[in-house]
């Protein structure tokens, strides 16, 4: 970049300007190096913006500090082309008039404290250089039932070339296996015949999407743009490359074996939901014990589900699926009974016309209850006990068939796991290894589907029960591995219709990865940045922190474990930056050295009985949570000064150090929620800044330094409110302690 | 508690109850919004909340067995409120009329009284048989209108004597194996037998139970009206037959006489109750049950048999000759009908409800009036 000259703009609209002596401003700023500094009293207009565009063009101006309004607001009126110009917010309105008193000493110092940490990290930014290459735009689909199929034809339909495999010799998947459908269509009450044939049909005749069936995903290696995969087609190996992968592998029953508490295995009459299907479509439904007609079949719901012992979760199917069945019943007998034994009855959305309608049969008998055992009778009926919670009492039903609603439990699962004690992140046994440093565990990660030469693990890494971990509300289909997408009941149980949808969106999500890849752009949640991080690898002491804390499996290693970049995987949050000891990873627009310049361009006073507290803050939750404050003019203390990162993930623990010795009183993280309802957008980002702030802790300690004075709090978006307490508690609590022994040295 | 209930698929109770006008139970999804609104109901074990899934359930011997179908006033509050239309109170109202049939002994009178016909059928045939072997067949000749000409006393009492006596036998046993099987099923009691009756027996004179009905509280007059008729025509039914046999008053009572006096108000109070409660029915259901209710028959039936016996003594009073002695055959098929086919038909409510609020109170799961 050439010569940098620093051009700062203060509003004075929006009680800016009434609330703060702006010379004073315009005095911090230029203290700190801003080359050209003017007022404009509507700087978001078109005139105000055209003095930047002229100060751009006439002066040379190429860094914007802009000291207004929140960088979330006005995006489009301060948008400069970001190849060529860094462009810095600070929040003068929503951070500082719109949640202080006016014109009071502490509300200056806030907002002149603030121009200096917007010109510093302005003057220490470069302009990023996007990385931009040729790359494969093909999709590869692993699995071929309904998601797998539909992401198929929803990707051939947008222009993508795909490559569908599909482990069976036949595409279908279990959707093939059902006799009839619930209902997909208004108004929701009568059964369907199954359609997957057309969607096979239609798979097959589009020239865009080349079948590989009997065939298994040996290994995937590479980052988007640019994966390599190399199939086992019945038993021959080939080769095929392609920018991103979805993965819609399904489900699996979970194992009925471990059931035998239900009679299953034991009774012949005992069989499970998937069994029944098979059953009703051979015709009339007969009991397989002996063949005779079944008058009575008794359908067991959350068999072995929601159930620590077994399978914890709700597979959120089975209600309709019983539903279902209960109608082969009725339609094979019209004197039969159905009973369906629920703990809830679940039937989600326009499902409730489809449960009225089960419902008004006269045969079909619903009944909250609890299982409570099966014992065969004499003339081979099957009594099932159970506690009728609605009648109140405990009762026998007498069944001709057993049906248990066994639950689905993602196809990733290794053979033999169990879904409800598993090791955490990566699918596998805990292995003892003998180090250097002594004897440690690890885990060993079983390789099932997609076998990824990724450093991390060979699969998708899980939350709970092994299924894929995602963003669950915000960023359902994006994954911990960028350019691969999971839709469908592999990542989280569903009925063929939502996994119809959810292979439209991750099919949509690959493209739009593959697009921005294209272009060096980053994928969700920083979409379009086009920064990555370097690496002054000369420095690195192979400790592999990056690697091992890294969300979303960037960084692979060489044999002496200096970490080997895949840029395309990487969504720019800056954990690596954080984690790395050596301070050798940084941004062009986000270093280590920019935050630490940041926060030593701060004026402390050092007669002050107040504390001086830096806040860092996460720019996605804290940071709008901040301005909804300022909107809603929540007043709070003034001792925080906010530094914003990209994710706390980013926290380096050196800034730790550099705060303290200026003379900082205490330092507040302020971050997502983590652990199993976590909101980062990072996945693990604000989780590693709690991990890394225990160790730093330990050391306060040890320096007979209160570890207190640095504290992480997990804020919501939504809890704008609790900002108050949440500072003015710490700011409190910091005055107990008393200042920073460091200050004044 | 009785042994674990083994329960087996009876889809044709469940349809029978759908054709007796509860074609809404299966629509019930347990809220127990039902239970909360009703006025009347304990707050142990609530009704009609475990009765809609009973009846869903096909449940016939629990139902027959079960107090709380009885507790219920058919004020309808629930059907009111409840969110899904499943009409609580009327599926209650079918789950008594089968509890009748269920419990009613001999068992194929209850199906008699199913089918309104034939059970007219059988009092036409009788009496023609009677008036045919007797050679009373034809309208008598000269004279002033005398029904007894027509059908002698002798054979009134005769007839009817022993069809009371058969109805209150047969009544008594039905209430009897009610009263065992809904004492082995139900809550155990605390308090005696007989001051709970005498407790029961106050409440009914007052309708106080009814009274706290909100959707159709009008319903209280006209049931209140209809109980004091039939009480009101059995004595005046005793007082007559005291004059026939001792003071041998053998022909009509004039009007001016205080037995008249009772007899006439009670018809009247008959037609006006009887009329509230079709009323009432027409405004909360419409007319398009009338198929399929039990209810719709024997109101229908009480109401005829009122306007008969008015009609008969309207003709005799005004001469019309002609008509007459038709008139009075009709009346004495209608009283009939309501004497023999009393313990099956709706009438019999009144047993089985006394016992079941008896039983109630005498468990201590009364609710406060």
């Amino acid at each position: 970049m050439s010569e940098s000259k620093l051009g700062l703009y203060i509003c004075t609209d929006c009680g800016i300007g009434d609330s703060l002596n702006v010379e004073d401003l315009q005095n911090a700023g230029k203290a700190k190096g801003a080359a050209v500094i003017k007022t404009n009293p509507f700087l978001c207009s078109q005139e105000g913006v055209q003095v930047i565009k002229d100060d751009i063009n006439n002066e040379g101006v190429n860094k914007i500090v802009i000291a207004a309004c929140s960088q979330r607001v006005n995006t489009d009126a301060f948008e400069f082309d970001p190849l060529k110009y860094v462009v810095e917010r600070v929040n003068l309105r929503e951070h500082v008039v719109w949640c202080q008193p006016p014109n009071t000493d502490e509300t200056q110092a806030m907002g002149e404290d603030y121009i200096r940490l917007g010109v510093v990290r302005a003057m220490k930014s470069e302009c990023p250089v996007p990385k931009i290459t040729d790359i494969n735009r093909d999709i590869l689909v692993v699995g071929g039932g309904v998601t797998g199929l539909t992401a198929a034809l929803e990707a051939a339909k947008a222009g993508s070339k795909v490559i569908l495999t599909e482990k069976q010799a036949e595409l279908g998947g279990w959707a093939r296996k059902m006799h009839k459908v619930t209902p997909t269509k208004p108004p929701f009450t009568e059964l369907e015949k199954p359609v997957i044939g057309n969607k096979i049909d239609e798979v097959n005749a589009n020239d865009n999407i080349k079948v590989y069936t009997g065939t298994t995903i040996k290994s995937i290696a590479g980052e988007p743009g640019m994966y390599k995969a190399t199939l086992d087609v019945n038993g021959s190996e080939e080769t095929v490359e392609m920018g991103a992968v979805i993965l819609a592998t399904g489900w699996q029953p979970y194992d009925a074996a471990k059931l035998d508490n239900y009679g299953y295995g034991k009774i012949k009459n005992v069989i499970t939901n998937v069994e029944m299907e098979e059953l009703a479509a051979k015709g009339k439904l007969v009991r397989p014990s002996d063949g005779k007609d079944a008058k009575s079949v008794v359908f067991i719901q959350c068999a072995g589900q929601r159930d620590d012992k077994h399978v914890p979760y709700c597979s959120s199917v089975c209600c309709n699926v019983s539903l279902k069945q209960a109608m082969y019943v009725r339609e094979s007998n019209p004197d039969a009974g159905a009973y369906i034994i629920y703990k809830d009855m679940r039937t989600p959305g326009l499902y409730e016309n489809f449960y009225k309608a089960a419902q008004d049969d006269e045969g079909i008998f619903l009944a909250k209850g609890e299982f409570l055992g099966v014992e065969e009778a004499g003339d081979g009926s099957v009594l099932v006990e159970v506690d009728n919670q609605l009648l109140g009492k405990k009762v026998k039903i007498q069944a001709d068939i057993v049906v248990l609603a066994t639950g689905m439990v993602t196809s990733l699962m290794p053979e033999g796991f169990d879904v409800n004690n598993l090791t955490p992140e990566y699918v596998g046994n805990i292995v003892r290894k003998e180090t250097q440093d002594g004897v440690i565990e690890e885990i060993e990660a079983v390789p099932t589907t997609l076998n990824l030469a990724y450093r991390q693990g060979p699969e998708m890494p899980h939350l709970n029960y092994g299924f894929p971990d995602s963003h669950f509300i915000c960023f359902p289909y994006e994954t911990r591995r960028t350019g691969i997408y999971a839709a469908g009941a592999v990542r989280h149980p569903m009925d063929s219709v939502q996994s119809a949808a959810d292979a439209a969106g991750a099919a949509l999500k690959a493209i739009q990865c593959l697009e921005l890849t294209a272009q060096g752009k980053a994928v969700h949640p920083r979409s379009g940045d086009q920064t990555f991080p370097e690496f002054r690898l000369e420095s690195c002491t192979q400790c592999r922190r990056c690697t091992v804390e890294c969300p979303f499996g960037v960084l692979d290693e060489d044999e002496k474990g200096t970490p080997k970049e895949h840029p395309y995987r990487c969504r720019r949050c800056g954990t690596c930056m954080g984690a790395c000891p050596q301070r050798i990873i940084n941004f062009k627009n986000y270093s280590i050295d920019m935050i630490s310049s940041m926060m030593k361009s701060v004026e402390i006073d050092d007669e002050s009985e107040e504390p001086f507290i830096i806040g860092l803050i996460c720019e996605n939750d804290a940071y709008p949570a901040l301005d909804m404050a300022g909107q809603n003019r929540i007043q709070y203390s003034p001792n925080f000064r906010f530094i914003t990162l990209r994710c706390l993930g980013g926290t380096n623990l050196v800034w730790v150090a550099d705060a303290l010795s200026k003379g900082v009183d205490g330092i507040l993280l302020i971050g997502c929620k983590y652990g199993d309802d976590y909101q980062c957008h990072f996945v693990k980002g604000s989780q590693m800044a709690n991990e890394r702030l225990g160790k730093v802790q330990e050391t306060l300690d040890r320096l007979m330094l209160e570890s207190d004075r640095i504290q992480q709090v997990q804020l919501g978006i939504n809890e704008w409110d609790k900002l108050p307490e949440i500072l003015n508690e710490f700011s409190d609590e910091l005055k107990d302690l008393g200042p920073n022994p460091y200050k004044g040295f | 508690m009785a042994e674990e209930t083994i329960i087996t698929p009876d889809l044709n109770f469940v349809r029978s109850l759908k054709g007796a006008g509860a074609e809404t139970l299966k629509k019930c999804y347990q809220c127990a919004t039902c239970s909360v609104v009703c006025p009347i109901s304990p707050d142990d074990k609530p009704f009609p909340r475990k009765e809609m899934v009973m009846a869903q359930w096909g449940m016939k011997q629990e139902l027959a067995a079960d107090p709380d179908v009885w507790l219920c006033h058919n004020c309808n509050d629930c059907s009111k409120y409840c969110p899904r239309g499943a009409r609580p109170g009327d599926v209650l109202s079918v789950m008594r009329q089968k509890a009748i049939e269920e419990n009613a002994v001999p068992g194929f009178m209850g199906k008699i009284v199913r089918n309104p016909f034939l059970a007219l059928l059988i009092p036409i045939i009788l009496f023609l048989a009677v008036l045919g072997s007797t050679g009373h067949l034809k309208a008598p000749g000269e004279g002033a209108i005398e029904y007894s000409n027509f059908m002698p006393v002798t054979y009134i009492e005769i007839i009817f004597m022993s069809a009371v006596g058969l109805a209150g036998i047969t009544y008594l046993v039905s209430l009897m194996k009610f009263w065992k099987t809904m004492g082995s099923n139900g809550a155990a009691t605390s308090k005696g037998f007989v001051p709970s009756l005498i407790a029961t027996l106050v409440e009914l004179i007052s309708h106080k139970r009814f009274a706290k009905c909100e959707a159709n509280g009008d319903r209280r007059i006209g049931h209140l009206l209809v109980l004091y008729a039939f009480i009101g025509l059995a004595i005046t039914t005793i007082w007559i037959t005291y004059y026939y046999y001792v003071p041998h008053i053998e022909t009509h009572i004039p009007l001016s006489d205080p037995m008249k006096w009772l007899g006439n108000g009670s018809a009247a109070a008959l037609i006006i109750g009887s009329l509230i409660l079709v009323a009432n029915r027409m405004k909360d259901k419409g007319i398009d049950t009338i198929s399929s209710s039990f209810d719709w028959t024997f109101l229908i039936m009480i109401v005829l048999l009122a306007i008969s016996g008015i009609a008969t003594e309207a003709v005799r009073l005004a001469g019309i000759k002609s008509i007459a002695y038709p008139v009075y055959f009709v009346h004495l098929v209608f009283v009939f009908y309501t004497i023999v086919y009393f313990p099956y038909s709706k009438l019999a409510h009144m047993g089985y409800r006394a016992l079941a609020i008896t039983y109630a109170k005498m468990a201590d799961r009364d609710v406060q009036l």
